[in-house]
């Protein structure tokens, strides 16, 4: 492959890389097709599907056995004699927050790791330019963080007894918490695969990231649950948290090539 | 790769400079005597000019003239810093020199500020015990220098693992910083502001001139200076010694 891209990179010496791909298919297009790409080597594998999903299965467990034995907070079940822990819906949507952030940051870094590792990422980078790389990339960790969070937030709310508050808001709330996550796990997991010692560099370059975004997703939680609910609360809460993943995305958008291209 | 053998060396200016630069003598140092002056005036007004604030427990106010300070300038580094990444990367254009400069000065910044943002840490929960009568509350402030202080932690991790090669080292630091910069902006303008996190940080009263009496603006506006001196004499100095670690490691 070496030798390939030598011979023809031979007549354009010193050409920015992302000129190479002029012949090959358009940027929408690349992306779909790194995209579709990703989506059936998953298929074929479910190396991140797996261990994403058992992770976030046993943490789940985990959350509800350390919170079942939990002492003196508790609140009594209607019509039973048991109780439960008595936490507000927004600390309960809050550490299901931490667990889907755990969760992200054991599987997403497979997006850039495994192009690496099976040293693919230099044919990718001759076939289709920077921008189209990234837009794949995110759009791949983007569904792979919906599809479990689709699986994981009713289960968590089986186990914990977490509300969902109106459901219009509830649902932005999740998706602006998912737009969030994956832009900051994407960007952080092309600097991780680039970098030595991908595993535990991953989370942490890519958690702290995450620490104001879990305190917008609190006040996005506490605006959810709160009873008299303005609509310029949430247009607030909900705005700040898709606005810190637009962010992200246009800021990784533009200096993804200062990544990708060597 | 074919871009590698088309460069000029990385590093090193076509007239070298020398190795060791000359001390800057008794005339170019005379600002750093100044900052020490400066300095001591700060310490000795912090005990003795500035009295017991009114609402304060005990002497706890006094901390604003050493806290505030530091506070702030962790958060000019970042900027500093996210300045210099950018010139960094958006200079480094296939045709032109990589400018390892650029990337030294970027790297000394977060390490300052890595270092006034822990002194920021300290001090401030040294304060809230004092106060408040807990080390750590959570407050949106509290919320605010530790996010800052993880972003800058993460920084030093990426660069001990980013590898051999100053300059790919240098490209992902540098996008780190530019990433970060948006978590960098929440954490200072957005997450005092969230109303779910009540604040009991005394910013408000800080903000007034009228509540702060001379005698603190006499000790308060020097030790802001004084401060700004010290970041930019410690900065000259990370600088320098990354300047020559780039130049060793060149030959």
């Amino acid at each position: 492959m070496g030798r390939a891209a030598d011979t023809a990179g031979a007549g354009t010496v010193g050409a920015p890389a992302n000129d190479v791909p002029a012949a090959g298919p358009a940027w929408p297009q690349a992306a779909a097709a790194l995209f579709a790409k990703d989506l059936r080597a998953e298929m074929r594998t479910k190396v991140a599907v797996s261990a994403i999903g058992v992770f976030t299965l046993s943490a789940l467990l985990l959350i509800g056995l350390a919170t079942a034995t939990l002492k003196g907070a508790q609140i009594p079940i209607p019509q039973s004699d048991l109780t439960r822990p008595a936490w507000d819906p927004a600390g309960k949507m809050a550490l299901l927050w931490v667990l889907l952030c755990f969760a992200a940051f054991t599987g997403l870094a497979h997006a850039f790791v495994h192009e690496e590792e099976a040293g693919t990422s230099l044919a990718l980078r001759l076939s289709m330019p920077a921008g189209a790389v990234y837009a794949g990339k995110l759009a791949f960790n983007l569904a792979l963080i919906f599809a479990v969070a689709l699986v994981a937030t009713p289960l968590y709310m089986l186990i914990t007894g977490m509300p969902s508050g109106p459901p219009p808001v509830f649902l932005l709330v999740m998706l602006g918490g998912c737009a969030g996550l994956a832009a900051a796990a994407t960007i952080v997991a092309a600097l991780a695969a680039k970098a030595r010692g991908t595993g535990a560099l991953y989370s942490a370059l890519g958690l702290p990231i995450l620490f104001v975004f879990l305190a917008l997703l609190l006040n996005a939680a506490k605006t959810l649950y709160a009873s008299p609910q303005p609509v310029l609360d949430v247009v607030k809460a909900v705005g700040g948290l898709f606005s810190y993943g637009l962010l992200l995305i246009t800021v990784s958008a533009l200096t993804f090539g200062f990544i990708w291209e060597e | 790769m074919t871009t590698a053998q088309t460069q000029p060396p990385l590093t090193g200016s076509p007239q070298p400079p020398p190795l060791h630069p000359q001390p800057a003598g008794l005339k170019g140092a005379a600002w750093k005597w100044g900052m020490g002056l400066l300095m001591c005036y700060v310490i000795y007004g912090a005990f003795f000019i500035a009295k017991n604030a009114i609402g304060f427990v005990g002497d706890s106010a006094r901390i604003i003239f050493f806290h505030v300070p530091c506070a702030v300038l962790s958060s000019i580094a970042y900027f500093v810093a996210a300045a210099y990444a950018g010139l960094y990367l958006f200079s480094s254009h296939p045709t032109k020199r990589f400018h390892l400069d650029l990337d030294a000065k970027a790297a000394a910044a977060m390490e300052l500020g890595f270092v006034f943002c822990i002194l920021a840490t300290v001090t401030g929960s040294v304060f809230a015990g004092m106060q408040w009568g807990t080390f750590w509350n959570w407050d949106p402030r509290e919320i605010s220098i530790v996010g800052m202080l993880l972003l800058y932690a993460a920084y030093l991790v990426l660069r001990s693992a980013g590898g051999e090669q100053p300059d790919k080292r240098a490209r992902l630091t540098t996008v780190y910083i530019l990433i970060t910069l948006i978590p960098t902006v929440f954490l200072i303008w957005v997450v005092p502001r969230i109303q779910a996190l009540q604040s009991l940080h005394p910013t408000s009263v800080l903000a007034n001139p009228k509540n702060t009496s001379a005698a603190y603006k006499e000790v308060l506006y020097p030790s802001f200076l004084a401060f700004i001196l010290l970041f930019t004499w410690l900065f000259q100095l990370r600088f320098r010694l990354y300047k020559l670690a780039n130049k060793v490691a060149s030959r």
